[in-house]
Parts: structure tokens; C-alpha cells; sequence
């Protein structure tokens, strides 16, 4: 309509300003709409970030009325504090496991539940229950399976012999918070099956015809059609493994308690969140705590970037045309 | 029913629903016949995936003197454990925050997503590529990083405490929702809305009449996603909110322990069975919805 008034009459003084009126109309309904958003952004968003990159700059303990200046003080620390930088490790080791398992392994299982099978709704449902499991119910659901002395898995390994572990004590412990976070796999599976709808039937046909296994026909006809889905699903998994801090704080011996008495997280499970958390409510080093935050963006923004430089390349070369003749 | 139908509508093409039930059994053993292996690997991992749940329930069903006994199942199935559960901690209280939470931010954030969502797809307005540059922008920025600051903040403005902060959150809408909306509301032809725009219908008459009741699936999982997120998390009434009104994953947290701070592992268990029903219950309600949610807009 807007622009229909706008060339018909285009000439016209009146009809011009008529066009301009409906656009301002429009533009104005398009902010009435997108309100809500906008201003929630603003002030939800974008201000509180903001006041941590302001109190990363400063030494405030939450309780000055003033917040003292220092500097780059904070993030020279957080880039040399031999402790920091343990957490960020054990932070990078457990996404480097979750994150291949996670993708490949829904993947694979989406492939699988795909294939016209007997009862395939109901397995498909079963397998995907343990995704829709908040975090703080498997945690501890996993913690009750790993105790050392009332848990399953110690009855289990008692099959064969072993003697009891102390799970969530000492190292192990990091292992039970891999499993946690692996058994919630089957997140991906709905928007893996949604993908692989979507790979051309004609396509599998021909390379079928031209004497391509299954291993060809997925190397060479699904994994180009799903590769964009993979690559934000990998993005997106890697984002929320960052930040693992329910687990860590849940599995433990002793009950971690209310906030700011997490006193009782072991080692193992001290990822970077938990120190990020620990710097405000246990140290009341606001300032430190909030460069933490922004470092932690940047690094999530740098492995974003990693990806995309990695897999992007293979997502693009895969679906280029002229590549995809010369084979 | 209640089970993850295929997203896509098409390949279900060779399963019409009327077929005779003593054909369609014929027919599920012949499938089942052509691909065992599949189908025995498949029902392997769904065993897998389940076992936790069946642990869970027999630890929550086990008497407190048996717990850590040498045995599989208990001798004696005590189901007080799950009333005890409920007395330990203020359970229905924290429930009830746990249910006016999720449903007040769900509901706030369906409808103003969905607002959003329409008005990045459908209108027209200076400065809309940028501002859907921010909305994919703040997708990324990890609520953690928002979480910490804005409590800071809120303590200033006596917001640290009361619903309030739910109810901002819900109103803003979420940035995943607004995609998804925005990719589903994209999809449809120009007409539709030209249409109504010669019957003189406004801009918030034409979303609301035409446009929203086309979009149930995706309320349906926006609402789902708006639910499940509250009421699965932890950190944010763990710092917003007080003993006294707290949520249930809070609760159920850090509440099952005796004197010394160790776990009553047959009431922890029969909390988080308690606290993770419902969840379950929604999703499964909820899954045909749900799915179809996910594979109309989440993929263009």
C-alpha cells in the first residue's frame, strides 16, 4: 500500500505527503510492536552489561558509597591469576568433551530414530525425556546414582568386582558432571530429525544409483544439507556448556547450601562460573568478578568466531555448486 | 499419541491413520523384521536414558534404615518417603511460587515475543536491520553475564525479593522466542495481511485476528520454553528471591540435609521425582505442538 501511493502519485505535493505520513505511520507501529523488546532490552540487557563493564574497572565491595577506580587493575588479574586460569581450563576441558559427544551423538541418534522402526514415536520420545529434565533434577538425580554408599552405579561396578568409588569426591567427581550434561544429549535430536527432513530424497536417490554406501551417501548428501544446523547447534552448545554451574555446585558430598556458602564444592568442579560467583557473594570483589563476566564474553565471542572460521568453511565449500560438480 | 510424531508432515505419507489395526501390526512386525539391528540399538538407549528414573524411584521408595544396604531393591516399598519429602522442605509453598513464576513469565513472554517477533517479520521501520542485529546479538550474551549486574542493580530499586523481576523479564520477551517468531510469521504471503488492511483493520486487530490464531504450535512451544526455563532455574531465584518465597528448584536444591549438611539421599530423591514430574508432564502434553513448533520455524 506504501508503496503504491508512493509512485502512483509521486509527482503530486498532496500524495507525497501522504506517502511520508504512512510511513512515519508504519515505522510508528513497527516500534509499538517491537516495544515490549526494545525497552526489556535497553534495561534488562544492555544497561546491566553495561554497569559490568563500568565495575570492571573499579575495586567496589558492594558496600562504598563510592566505587574506587582501577583501571585495567582487574583484567591483568583475571589474565594472570594462576587460579582463574585453572577454572577457564577445567571450563575449556569440559566443553572440548561435552561438545563433539553432544553434537555427533544426537546426530547419530537422530539418523538412527529416523529409520522406520517399530514403535519409533515411543523411542523417540523415551530418549528424549532426559533432555526436558531441569538442571537442578539431574543433577541430583545423578548425585543419588553416584553416592558412594546408597548409589547404583557402585552396585554396578560391585558386579564386577570393583571396589566402591567415592564418586563425588576428589577428581571423579568431574566425570559425574560430564555425565550430567551428556544425558540431556537428546536436546538436539528434535531439531536433528527437523534437519534431515529436509535433505533431498532425488539427491540420496541418485547417489544411491551411482553405487554410494551409506557412509558415501552421508558424507556427501546429508551432511551438506544438515552442515548449517550442525554449525549453530555447535554454537549454541558450546555457549551453554560454558556456562555449567548448576552441576558443579550440586554434586558433592556435602549439600552445597543456600547462596554464598559454597564452601563445599570440590575441586574438581570449580569451573569458571562457580569462581565467578564465589568473587561476588563469597569475596564481595565486585569489580573483579564483573571483568570476569566480560572476559568470559569475549572468550565466548572468540570461540564463536573459532567456529565459524573451522566449520563455517566446510559448511560453505559443501553446498558450493561448482565443487560439488568436479567430484 | 503422547509420543514424538515426525516433524515433517510428509513422510508419514505410507501410515494413514485408518488403517485396520490388525494390518498396521502386520505391518510394524515387518518393519520391524527389515531392520532389527536398528531397532535393538534404539531400544537399548532408550533403556539407558530411562534407567535413571527407575533408580531414582527405588531410591525414593526405600526405607532410610536401608538406604546404602547391600541390595538391589529394597525389602519394604515405604511410601511415606514422598509425604516426608513434602514436610522436610516447605514444599508446597515453594511449589506454588515455583507455578505462579513459570506461568506469569511464560504467558508475558508468548504474547510480547510473538509481538516482536511479528514486527521484525512483517513491518517496516528506520533502523530494523540494526535492531535485529542486537536481537541475534543478545542470543549470545549468556544470561549469567546479565544476571549478577541487574541483581546489583535491582537491590537498589527494592525489586530483590518480590515477582517483580519475573514479570520485566517476561514483558521483554525472549531473544530465542522472537526468532523463532519472526521466522514463522516471514513464511506467510503478503495477501493475507493486504486483505484485511482493505477491510480497515489496524495493524494490532490484524496480528491479533489473523496472525496469531495461525500460530498455535509456536505459542504452544514458546510457552513450553517460557515455563520450562523458570521453573528449571536456579540461579536466578536463588538470588532474586528469600526463604520465604523461593522456588522449588531452589527447595529441593539444597534443602534434603540432616544436621551435619549430608544429603537424606531417600528424600532427595523423592523431591526431585516430585519436582521433575511436572515438567515431564507439560513436554509430554505439550510434544506434538511442540515438535511442530520447532520444525515450522526453526529451520528457514
Amino acid at each position: 500500500m506504501t508503496a503504491a501511493a508512493r509512485f502512483s502519485s509521486g509527482a503530486a505535493v498532496n500524495g507525497r505527503r501522504t506517502g511520508r505520513r504512512r510511513r512515519l505511520r508504519s515505522g510508528l507501529a513497527f516500534y509499538g510492536f517491537i516495544s515490549p523488546w526494545l525497552i526489556g532490552t535497553a534495561a534488562l540487557t544492555l544497561f546491566p552489561v553495561g554497569y559490568a563493564v563500568y565495575l570492571s574497572f573499579t575495586n567496589w565491595n558492594g558496600t562504598t558509597p563510592f566505587k574506587p577506580w582501577a583501571g585495567l587493575a582487574n583484567y591483568r588479574e583475571v589474565l594472570t591469576s594462576a587460579d582463574t586460569l585453572s577454572t577457564l581450563s577445567k571450563t575449556l576441558v569440559l566443553a572440548a568433551v561435552v561438545v563433539p559427544v553432544t553434537i555427533v551423538g544426537s546426530l547419530l541418534l537422530a539418523m538412527l530414530l529416523n529409520r522406520r522402526m517399530r514403535g519409533r514415536a515411543m523411542l523417540r520420545t523415551l530418549i528424549y525425556i532426559p533432555a526436558v529434565v531441569p538442571p537442578v533434577a539431574s543433577s541430583l538425580i545423578w548425585k543419588v546414582i553416584f553416592d558412594r554408599n546408597s548409589g547404583a552405579a557402585n552396585r554396578v561396578l560391585a558386579l564386577f568386582g570393583v571396589n566402591p568409588v567415592s564418586w563425588l569426591s576428589g577428581r571423579t567427581v568431574f566425570i559425574v558432571m560430564i555425565v550430567v550434561l551428556l544425558w540431556a544429549l537428546g536436546s538436539g535430536i528434535v531439531i536433528d530429525l527437523a534437519a534431515l527432513q529436509t535433505v533431498p530424497a532425488e539427491q540420496l536417490e541418485a547417489a544411491r544409483v551411482d553405487g554410494a554406501g551409506p557412509f558415501g551417501r552421508f558424507r556427501h548428501v546429508i551432511l551438506p544439507a544438515i552442515s548449517p544446523i550442525l554449525l549453530f547447534q555447535t554454537v549454541l552448545t558450546v555457549i551453554t556448556t560454558l556456562q555449567t554451574f548448576i552441576p558443579a555446585i550440586l554434586l558433592s558430598p556435602i549439600a552445597a547450601g543456600g547462596m554464598g556458602v559454597m564452601t563445599n564444592i570440590p575441586q574438581a568442579n570449580e569451573v569458571y562460573m562457580v569462581d565467578v560467583y564465589e568473587q561476588f557473594f563469597d569475596y564481595s570483589r565486585y569489580g573483579y568478578g564483573s571483568a570476569m563476566l566480560v572476559v568470559f564474553f569475549f572468550v565466548i565471542v572468540a570461540m564463536t568466531a573459532l567456529i565459524f572460521r573451522f566449520l563455517g568453511r566446510s559448511v560453505f565449500y559443501a553446498v558450493d555448486p561448482a565443487k560439488a560438480h568436479q567430484r | 499419541m503422547t509420543a514424538i510424531k515426525n516433524p515433517s508432515h510428509g513422510t508419514n505419507r505410507g501410515f494413514p491413520p485408518q488403517v485396520p489395526a490388525a494390518s498396521r501390526r502386520s505391518r510394524a512386525r515387518r518393519l520391524a523384521r527389515r531392520n532389527p539391528l536398528a531397532f535393538i540399538v534404539a531400544v537399548f538407549i532408550a533403556v539407558l536414558m530411562i534407567l535413571p528414573f527407575v533408580t531414582l524411584i527405588i531410591s525414593a521408595l526405600t526405607p532410610a534404615s536401608q538406604m546404602g544396604a547391600d541390595r538391589w531393591l529394597p525389602t519394604s516399598l515405604r511410601w511415606a518417603n514422598f509425604a516426608d519429602a513434602t514436610r522436610y522442605i516447605a514444599f508446597w509453598a515453594m511449589a506454588k511460587s515455583s507455578v505462579i513464576l513459570s506461568s506469569l513469565f511464560a504467558v508475558l513472554a508468548t504474547f510480547s515475543s510473538a509481538l516482536t517477533g511479528y514486527g521484525f517479520a512483517r513491518m517496516r521501520g528506520p533502523g530494523k536491520n540494526v535492531l535485529f542485529a542486537v536481537l541475534i546479538g543478545t542470543m549470545m550474551v549468556p544470561p549469567i553475564v546479565t544476571l549478577i549486574p541487574t541483581y546489583l542493580l535491582f537491590s537498589d530499586y527494592h525489586l530483590v525479593g518480590t515477582y517483580w523481576p519475573w514479570v520485566l523479564w517476561g514483558a521483554a520477551g525472549t531473544p530465542y522466542a522472537i526468532f523463532l517468531y519472526r521466522q514463522f510469521f516471514s513464511s506467510f504471503p503478503k495477501e493475507l495481511e493486504e486483505a484485511a488492511v482493505i477491510d480497515g483493520a489496524g495493524p494490532l486487530r490484524i496480528f491479533i485476528q489473523v496472525f496469531l490464531p495461525l500460530s498455535k504450535p509456536l505459542l504452544v512451544t514458546a510457552f513450553v520454553l517460557g515455563f520450562n526455563a523458570v521453573w528449571g532455574d536456579f540461579i536466578a531465584p536463588d538470588l532474586f528471591l528469600n526463604q520465604s518465597n523461593t522456588t522449588l528448584a531452589v527447595g529441593v536444591a539444597s534443602g534434603y540435609e540432616n544436621s551435619q549438611g549430608y544429603p537424606l539421599y531417600n528424600l532427595l530423591a523423592g523431591g526431585a521425582l516430585l519436582y521433575v514430574v511436572p515438567v515431564i508432564l507439560l513436554f509430554l502434553f505439550a510434544q506434538r505442538s511442540y515438535v511442530r513448533g520447532f520444525a515450522t520455524a526453526g529451520l528457514k
